[in-house]
């Protein structure tokens, strides 16, 4: 089991965020990094090369079951949902997409708090709509980290501000520096 | 309503006691959305589903098996998975008197008539028997039709011209086949319709792999079993792959999901070959 398992959602105008968060991670962080990312729906390729060109750790499509480990970025493939489990694995599936979006983020989110509780540190970042805001709720409700993208910042700011309508109470709202800052500074 | 652990387990309790099905070992997240999706859909709460599962009704609890399964597939979904079973399969098994090809959780039957296509362009329709099974009646009925809507499909011609009219080995290659030759395409009537001589060479049966019994009475050249595993929990993924590594032939292959794997001792039964997996003799 992880200490701390960071989530990060993100749709259109994420990209370069999700590149400069991944650029200033150690390759030795010691959480594990999930990433649940709207994409075009038939673009299979590209995106981990994409990711890992910038990134220090090593970025994977999980595989179903899939064990959670540190120091590993895990980037949800297109085309299915996300789940995380208890037994702190991935589980894989293709539901119908929800609110249009396969992965869905509020998928991830919610079963990440149901499963992790407060170990949860849920992101999101820039989107056009609004996935994502309730499963923050529910990070939130389990006793997890919400941080929101300064809507400010995003260059799509729709699903940050939906984030901050549905959760009252968002531990953070950060741009880009900041999350970083937030990230590394929980590296323990 | 957020149900709880005990709502899900009186219910797969209430479905087990009531008819063959055992949901008891499939991946517990994924099974607890569809059951709220259930839920919502039927506008019912969990406790009166209980007891109407428990009245015992079969039709009716046909239909809530039905709800609960996950139906998404596409005609040649993953094109490299196709050409991979065109190029390194196929030829493999050319020299075969028969050919036996499994698609359990075959769901509206698409797979099924896309590896029929494949089979027809290589000349091997003939000697194929090709069996798709699955536990949702309502999906068989519509993989026995073989109708699907013209307006949801149609991107995936794509995925046909990928695998039946490129070769990925040699660009130069192009095999102008029409959509036609196995379709019936009616865009007014949101259709497309698959041609009776690849119907007919179709089986579709109700089955339930979970059983891990083989209705068929022989051995397979080809289990395609894709993103079925993804809906059950590990042990129950265990049990189903060693039951395909003995309802498998030698040389025999197993097709999963693009993101499915074997995991753990049942890996040392099979070569894994990029999106296949060949069966080894241990």
């Amino acid at each position: 089991m992880a200490s701390k398992y960071i989530i990060i959602g993100g749709s259109a105008g994420s990209f370069q965020t999700i590149l400069q968060i991944l650029n200033n991670i150690p390759k030795d962080y010691k959480h594990p990094i999930l990433l649940c990312l709207h994409r075009l729906k038939h673009v299979r390729g590209g995106f981990v090369e994409a990711l890992s060109i910038k990134s220090k750790i090593k970025v994977i499509e999980p595989e179903d079951k899939s064990l959670i480990t540190a120091s590993k970025v895990y980037l949800a493939p297109a085309n299915y949902h996300m789940y995380l489990e208890v037994t702190n694995t991935i589980a894989l599936s293709t539901e119908e997409p929800v609110n249009h979006s396969r992965p869905s983020i509020d998928i991830t989110f919610a079963s990440a708090a149901y499963a992790f509780q407060d170990k949860v540190v849920g992101i999101i970042l820039s989107g056009a709509n609004k996935d994502g805001a309730a499963g923050l709720k529910e990070i939130k409700h389990y006793g997890g980290t919400v941080i929101v993208q300064d809507p400010k910042e995003a260059s799509v700011p729709v699903m940050p501000n939906a984030a901050l309508t549905e959760v009252e109470n968002p531990d953070h709202i950060y741009n880009t520096e900041q999350i970083i800052e937030f990230l590394n500074s929980i590296n323990y | 309503m957020t149900l709880n652990q005990n709502d899900i387990y009186n219910f797969i309790k209430a479905i087990k006691d009531n008819s063959e099905y055992d949901f008891s070992q499939y991946a517990p997240k994924s099974f607890y959305r569809r059951v709220e999706k259930l839920l919502e859909d039927f506008e019912i709460d969990i406790y009166d589903l209980i007891d109407k599962i428990n009245d015992g009704d079969a039709k009716f609890i046909q239909k809530i098996v039905n709800h609960l399964t996950v139906n998404t597939t596409e005609l040649f979904r993953d094109p490299k998975v196709w050409h991979a079973i065109r190029y390194r399969i196929i030829p493999k098994l050319r020299k075969n008197d028969t050919i036996n090809i499994w698609h359990p959780g075959c769901s509206s039957g698409q797979e099924v008539y896309s590896m029929l296509i494949l089979l027809n362009e290589e000349g091997l329709l003939d000697r194929t028997n090709i069996y798709g099974t699955d536990i949702n009646t309502e999906m068989l009925d519509k993989a026995t039709r073989g109708e699907y809507s013209y307006r949801l499909n149609v991107e995936y011609f794509q995925n046909f011209d990928e695998v039946i009219r490129k070769n990925p080995h040699n660009y130069e290659e192009y095999h102008n086949v029409p959509y036609t030759k196995y379709f019936d395409i009616d865009p007014v009537n949101d259709l497309i319709k698959v041609k009776p001589f690849l119907k007919e060479k179709a089986k579709f049966a109700k089955h339930d792999i979970t059983k891990l019994n083989n209705p068929f009475g022989k051995k397979f050249d080809m289990i395609v079993c894709r993103n079925v595993l993804i809906y059950f929990n590990r042990n129950l993924q265990s049990n189903v792959i060693n039951f395909f590594y003995d309802h498998l032939e030698f040389p025999g292959y197993l097709i999963l999901g693009y993101h499915e794997s074997i995991i753990g001792p049942e890996s040392y039964k099979f070569h894994k070959h990029g999106y296949y997996y060949a069966k080894k003799l241990v």
